[in-house]
Parts: structure tokens; C-alpha cells; sequence
């Protein structure tokens, strides 16, 4: 995948999709898998605000890479996105909807891997893990044994689906945090420095999950500080500067 | 129709979760049922001492107070839920539930239901315990129409815990307030004495929550403790606290939920 040098980050990188993912309008709109529209969040008046008026827009079959240093707003940016915190102004929106318009489509839509090892039931197995957030996804009966198998395949996890999550490595469980990222099928998908105590094995396995997510239609937002090497092709570049988007 | 079965699903699954996870604690059982029945030894022998007014005899006290300490573990597992949201935020998984098509309150009404069948089958191994060790004399033919006695009663708690698991998103706090009510309904809800013996001002506090309401009419379905009122009575209280209660502590929980996202305190713990 080519990189592209951007200097608006709503316009859109080329594609190269033949055809729109499932969830995209069919009325002609232009509506993208991701936008945020004039995000502001501040988290104390007394201080500048954390996000500025930011905007971006994903188009679908793209990365996009998001840095800046610590404490610059990646995060919030992401958590925005997610629909867990709402902003003070401006809208997160997937396909022209936002989370308070239709939750349960938008849960549908994304998903989101936080940075750090947490989100995990340390006494339960991987297994029942992947169980559970499989139901709690409200994955249909159908399907669920085979996503459940495949989440297990995918992300190499066959040797510790009967092992305790408080009996494995950093490593290991976040290669679980990711295999539970992807299970549900999400068009978009927002990582938080993904990367974090993953071994090459493990980021091989990321990179080919998101070249599948990628090839289906669907986006990818990765957050990471700058300076971190990650092997990736992005579409875009961005940082964060003073709460909004500059070209990397 | 498929939506019920994905939620009834993801309704199991929260509870089979909470399963295993109190299955690999091993002794977490065995500690529990022990801890049952060092109570049951405590106040057989606290029944032989004391007198009461309005019991014939030390046994009729001890058969009250059996059906006091049952309970009191019902009225414990409602009141669970704001230590399990608490826990829930610092693990980091409240936002998975959050930003799942599950959702955080139906999440939070699932993740009370292990605790409350839990604490059902406490309240039944007690009782068992004092039937078969201490000759605790049950009303076999009423003991069956406990069962939706005491689901109601179930309800009629809950909102309480809703309202404490709403509290807790907010200020990340939620045990110590639970601590207190756990303490001041031990005393009005007439757990381990008649509540006429309390002073007129606290009897009226008695009447205003549903602990009463439910002891007296499951002690009057399991031992034959006659009734304070008409047993109609209680029950319409029941079902009115949970009518009312249980809607309204659900919105003061979204509520609760909207806030935290708002201020972006939701991810805090």
C-alpha cells in the first residue's frame, strides 16, 4: 500500500476499492466510515483545550496514522471516536452517524483497542474470553463457533486458549486484546498503540488482520507517539498540534 | 426475535462469566457456607438466652432470625453491584462493555443476576442448615410460594443497587454509602428483631422500604411468623417499589452514564 502525503485531513486518500463496504449509503451521500467534525474537548477550563476544532475523515481500504507526544490528545481523539467520551463540540460519526443516534449500530461499526494491557478478566481462560465479548458483541448463534475458532487461529492463540489471562505474558495478552479487536467484524478499527509489548510474530499477525479489514472496505485509525517504528504503510500522516491535525 | 436471543445470550453469558470467575476461587464456597453456618451456631445459642416479647419460645425467636440472616445476603448481593461496576473500571473493562452493542446498562442489570441467584442459594442452604443441624421448624406446605416471594422481593431491592452502581460511575465511589444503608435496613428492615421494637420515629422508616415488606412475608411462608400487616399488603409494596423503583433507578443510571461520558470521567476509576 502506497503512503500518501495529505494536507487536508478530511479529504480522502485514493482507495483502490472496487467496491463500497456493506455499511456504506446507497443514496449517494458522502458520507465516510469515520469523521470527526470539528471535535473540541477540553478537560478543565482553566487550561487549553485538548482537542481543537480537529477534523478527519477515513475513507474506506485506508490507514491512517495519527501521532504526537505524550499527552497531546491521541487518545481522547480515539476515545471521541469510539463514542465512550462525547466531545464539547463537533460530532464522531461512522457512515454519517453518530453514537447518539444509533448506538447499537455504531458499537456494530467500530471497534477500539485502548493502549495498555487492560479490558482483560484476569481468572478467566482465553477462551471464555473470546466468548464472552463474542456475546457482549452479540455475535449471531451462527456464527459464533466459527468466530470464536478463527479469532483462536487468526491471532495464534490455539496453545493458550485454556490458560488463564493472569498466567500470561504482556505479549501474549495483547495479542488477545487484538484477536478480540477484530472478532466482531468491525469496519473500523481504532488502535492505541497497538504495538505494545508485541513480539514480530505478533505484529505480523496485526498487520495482516488490518490487510484483511483493509482489502473488505473498512478503516483504520493507529495512534502511536512519534518516533515509533511500526512497519506500516499509512495512507495518511497526521500529528496533533495545539488539538488539531497537521500533516506528518 | 433474534435481537431477544442475542441479548437473552449475552445475558447468560455475563452470568456464566461471574460463574467462573467465583469458580476459580476454590474455597469461596466452602468459606461461604461455613461463614452460614457459624451464624446459624451464633444465634441458635443467642435464642436460647434471650426473651422477646410476641415469641412463645426461644425456638420461634431463632426461626425468625434464620429467615433474618437469609435475607440479609439477598439484600448483600443488590448491593454488590457498585463494588462489581468499580471493579469493572479498573480493569478496564467497563469501557469494553460500554462500547459494546450490549451496552453498559443492560451490562450492569446482567451482572447482577449471578450475585442475586448466588445469594438465593445461600439463603436456601441456610435455611436448610438450620432445618436439618439446629430443628428449624419450617412451613413445608408455604415454603414453595417463597420462591416468587423472594424473586420479587429480589426486585424490589435491586433498584437500590442500580441506584448505588449509578452513584459509583459518577464519583467512583459507591461501598461506603452501601456499607451504611446495609446497616441502618439491618436495623428497620426487622433482619434480626421485630421492628416493633424500635422506637415509633424509626418504625415509620420501617414502613417506608421494602426489606420489611419481604421479611415479613417470607418469615410468615417459612416458619409461619404471623404477619405485622395483611400479607396483601406487603406484597403490593413489593411490586410498587419494583415498578416504580427499577425504571427509575435505570434512567438515573443512563443518566449517571451520559454524565461520565460527557465530562470524560467515564474512563476514570
Amino acid at each position: 500500500m502506497a503512503a500518501v502525503e495529505l494536507s487536508d485531513p478530511t479529504a480522502a486518500p485514493t482507495t483502490g476499492l472496487e467496491a463500497p463496504p456493506a455499511s456504506a449509503p446507497s443514496d449517494g451521500t458522502t458520507a465516510a466510515p469515520l469523521a470527526l467534525r470539528g471535535v473540541d474537548k477540553r478537560w478543565r477550563k482553566d487550561l487549553p483545550p485538548v482537542l481543537d476544532g480537529l477534523d478527519l475523515t477515513l475513507e474506506p481500504g485506508t490507514v491512517t496514522w495519527v501521532g504526537g507526544r505524550n499527552g497531546v490528545g491521541k487518545t481522547t481523539m480515539l476515545r471521541v471516536a469510539a463514542g465512550l467520551i462525547e466531545p464539547d463540540r463537533g460530532r464522531a460519526e461512522l457512515w454519517g452517524v453518530s453514537a447518539n443516534e444509533n448506538r447499537v449500530r455504531y458499537q456494530r461499526l467500530v471497534s477500539f483497542l485502548p493502549a495498555g494491557d487492560r479490558g482483560l478478566y484476569a481468572r478467566l481462560t482465553v477462551r471464555r474470553q473470546l466468548e464472552f465479548w463474542a456475546r457482549i458483541a452479540m455475535i449471531d448463534r451462527a456464527s459464533f463457533r466459527t468466530t470464536i475458532e478463527t479469532a483462536i487461529e487468526t491471532f495464534d492463540l490455539g496453545e493458550l486458549a485454556t490458560r488463564r489471562v493472569d498466567r500470561m505474558s504482556m505479549g501474549q495478552r495483547q495479542r488477545l486484546r487484538i484477536a478480540m479487536t477484530f472478532m466482531a467484524d468491525p469496519e473500523v478499527v481504532l488502535l492505541d498503540e497497538p504495538l505494545t509489548s508485541l513480539d514480530t510474530e505478533g505484529s505480523d499477525l496485526l498487520r495482516a488482520a488490518i490487510g484483511r479489514l483493509l482489502a473488505s472496505g473498512g478503516a483504520v485509525l493507529w495512534c502511536s507517539p512519534s518516533g515509533e517504528r511500526t512497519e506500516m504503510d499509512f495512507d495518511a500522516r497526521w500529528t496533533i498540534q495545539q488539538g488539531r491535525l497537521v500533516a506528518a | 426475535m433474534n435481537g431477544l436471543r442475542a441479548n437473552c445470550s449475552a445475558f447468560a453469558a455475563v452470568m456464566r462469566r461471574d460463574l467462573h470467575i467465583y469458580l476459580s476461587y476454590r474455597t469461596r464456597l466452602v468459606s461461604q457456607v461455613l461463614t452460614s453456618l457459624f451464624s446459624l451456631t451464633l444465634f441458635y445459642y443467642v435464642s436460647k438466652l434471650v426473651h422477646v416479647d410476641g415469641f412463645g419460645s426461644h425456638e420461634a425467636y431463632f426461626g425468625f432470625v434464620v429467615v433474618g440472616i437469609a435475607l440479609i445476603g439477598v439484600m448483600y448481593s443488590c448491593f454488590s453491584i457498585p463494588d462489581l461496576v468499580r471493579q469493572e473500571l479498573i480493569a478496564g473493562t467497563f469501557d469494553r462493555l460500554l462500547l459494546s452493542p450490549f451496552g453498559a446498562i443492560r451490562s450492569v442489570l446482567a451482572m447482577s443476576l449471578f450475585p442475586m441467584i448466588f445469594a438465593f442459594l445461600i439463603a436456601t442452604i441456610t435455611l436448610g442448615l438450620g432445618w436439618a443441624i439446629f430443628g428449624l421448624q419450617l412451613h413445608w406446605s408455604t415454603v414453595p410460594l417463597s420462591v416468587p416471594v423472594m424473586i420479587l422481593a429480589l426486585l424490589a431491592f435491586l433498584p437500590f443497587g442500580v441506584l448505588f452502581a449509578a452513584l459509583t460511575v459518577v464519583i467512583k465511589q459507591g461501598a461506603v454509602g452501601t456499607t451504611w444503608v446495609i446497616a441502618l435496613l439491618s436495623i428497620v428492615g426487622g433482619l434480626y428483631f421485630p421492628v416493633t421494637l424500635l422506637p415509633s420515629w424509626l418504625q415509620t422508616l420501617a414502613k417506608l422500604q421494602p426489606f420489611t415488606a419481604a421479611t415479613d412475608v417470607l418469615r410468615h411462608l417459612l416458619v409461619g411468623t404471623s404477619v405485622g400487616g395483611s400479607p396483601g399488603v406487603s406484597l403490593l409494596k413489593l411490586v410498587g417499589f419494583a415498578a416504580l423503583l427499577l425504571p427509575t433507578s435505570i434512567a438515573v443510571l443512563v443518566g449517571a452514564i451520559r454524565v461520565g461520558q460527557r465530562r470524560g470521567t467515564i474512563i476514570e476509576y
